[in-house]
C-alpha cells in the first residue's frame, strides 16, 4: 500500500470522510469563538481532528493538507493553553484561514498548492513560532533504537 | 500458530484507514481480521473473542490507543497479545509514553504494504507467536 492515488473513486469517498473532520472541527471553531476565554479547552477537540486529517492526507498522498493540519494542529495545542485574549483571538483567527483552506483543498484535492496557500502556509508557521514552536518529535530510526534499548 | 489461525483487530475512527489495513493483511495471508472504530468496541471484543495482534491508531473517542494499550497490558489475560500502534504521532514525549506502557512496535504513516509486512511478521516472530 504506497500513499494512494486521488484519482481511485473509492478514495473519493475517503476524501468526504476527511470533510465531515473539518466539519466537525469548524462546529468547534464556532462554539469556540462564542466565549473564547471559557470555552479555549475546546482547542483540544480541534487539535484532535486536525491530527486525524494529518493523518489520513499523508496516506491518501495528500502532502500539503497535511502540512497545514499538521500546523493547525500545533497551534490549536498551544492555543489551548494561551493565557491572553489577543493571543487565544490570534490562534482563532489562524485557524479559521487553515481550515477555510484545508476545506478548499479536499474539494479541489488535485489542484497544485497555490501562491496563495504558500503565503497562508507561512503565516501559519509564523503563528506557530510565535507561540513558541512545534512540540518536538522523534524519528522513525529514533523510535527503533529506544523499542531495542528497552529489550 | 499458522497466519491463517491468527485473529488480528484492527482498531482505527477513520474507515480509509482501517479497511486499507484489512484489505492489506488479507493480501499477506492472514484469514481473520477484525475491525473496530475506536478503543471502547475493542475493549468489547477483546473480552469476548482471543486476539493475537492488535493494530490500532492512537487518537480516538472513546478511548484512544494508549488507553487501550494500558487496558491490554493491565488485564493478565490480554497482556500477552501483540500491540502496534499505527499512528501519525511522532512527538517524543508520547512515543515515549507508549514504549514505557509496552506497545511492541509503531506504524507510522503513510503506510506502505512493505513497512506493514515488516512490522507486522517481525512483532509476530519476536513474540514467537507466528511459526
Amino acid at each position: 500500500m504506497s500513499p494512494t492515488p486521488v484519482t481511485d473513486p473509492k478514495i473519493i469517498e475517503f476524501i468526504d470522510e476527511m470533510v465531515g473532520f473539518a466539519k466537525t472541527a469548524e462546529e468547534t471553531l464556532s462554539q469556540i469563538e462564542k466565549d473564547p476565554e471559557t470555552e479555549k479547552s475546546r482547542f483540544s477537540v480541534f487539535s484532535d481532528r486536525m491530527f486525524t486529517i494529518r493523518g489520513t492526507a499523508l496516506q491518501l498522498n495528500l502532502p500539503h493538507i497535511a502540512h497545514i493540519a499538521g500546523i493547525s494542529e500545533e497551534i490549536a495545542i498551544k492555543a489551548k493553553d494561551a493565557s491572553t485574549r489577543a493571543q487565544i483571538r490570534k490562534c482563532l483567527g489562524s485557524l479559521w484561514d487553515a481550515l477555510s483552506t484545508i476545506k478548499y483543498l479536499l474539494e479541489n484535492h488535485l489542484s497544485e498548492t497555490s501562491e496563495e496557500q504558500q503565503f497562508l502556509i507561512t503565516r501559519l508557521e509564523d503563528t506557530l513560532r510565535r507561540l513558541g514552536g512545534a512540540r518536538p518529535t522523534i524519528s522513525e530510526t529514533d523510535i527503533e533504537d529506544l523499542l531495542k534499548q528497552r529489550s | 500458530m499458522f497466519r491463517e489461525d491468527l485473529n488480528i483487530l484492527v482498531v482505527d475512527d477513520v474507515n480509509a484507514i482501517r479497511v486499507q489495513i484489512r484489505e492489506l493483511l488479507y493480501t499477506f495471508g492472514f484469514k481473520k481480521v477484525t475491525i473496530a472504530r475506536n478503543g471502547a468496541e475493542a475493549q468489547v471484543l477483546l473480552i469476548t473473542e482471543t486476539f493475537q495482534l492488535i493494530l490500532s491508531d492512537w487518537h480516538m473517542d472513546p478511548v484512544d490507543g494508549l488507553s487501550l494499550l494500558k487496558f491490554v497490558r493491565g488485564n493478565p489475560d490480554l497482556k500477552h497479545i501483540a500491540f502496534i500502534m499505527v499512528t501519525a504521532e511522532n512527538t517524543k514525549e508520547s512515543v515515549i509514553e507508549a514504549i514505557k506502557c509496552g506497545v511492541d512496535d509503531f506504524l507510522m504513516k503513510p503506510l506502505t504494504s512493505f513497512q506493514i509486512q515488516n512490522k507486522v511478521f517481525g512483532v509476530l516472530l519476536r513474540k514467537k507467536v507466528l511459526e
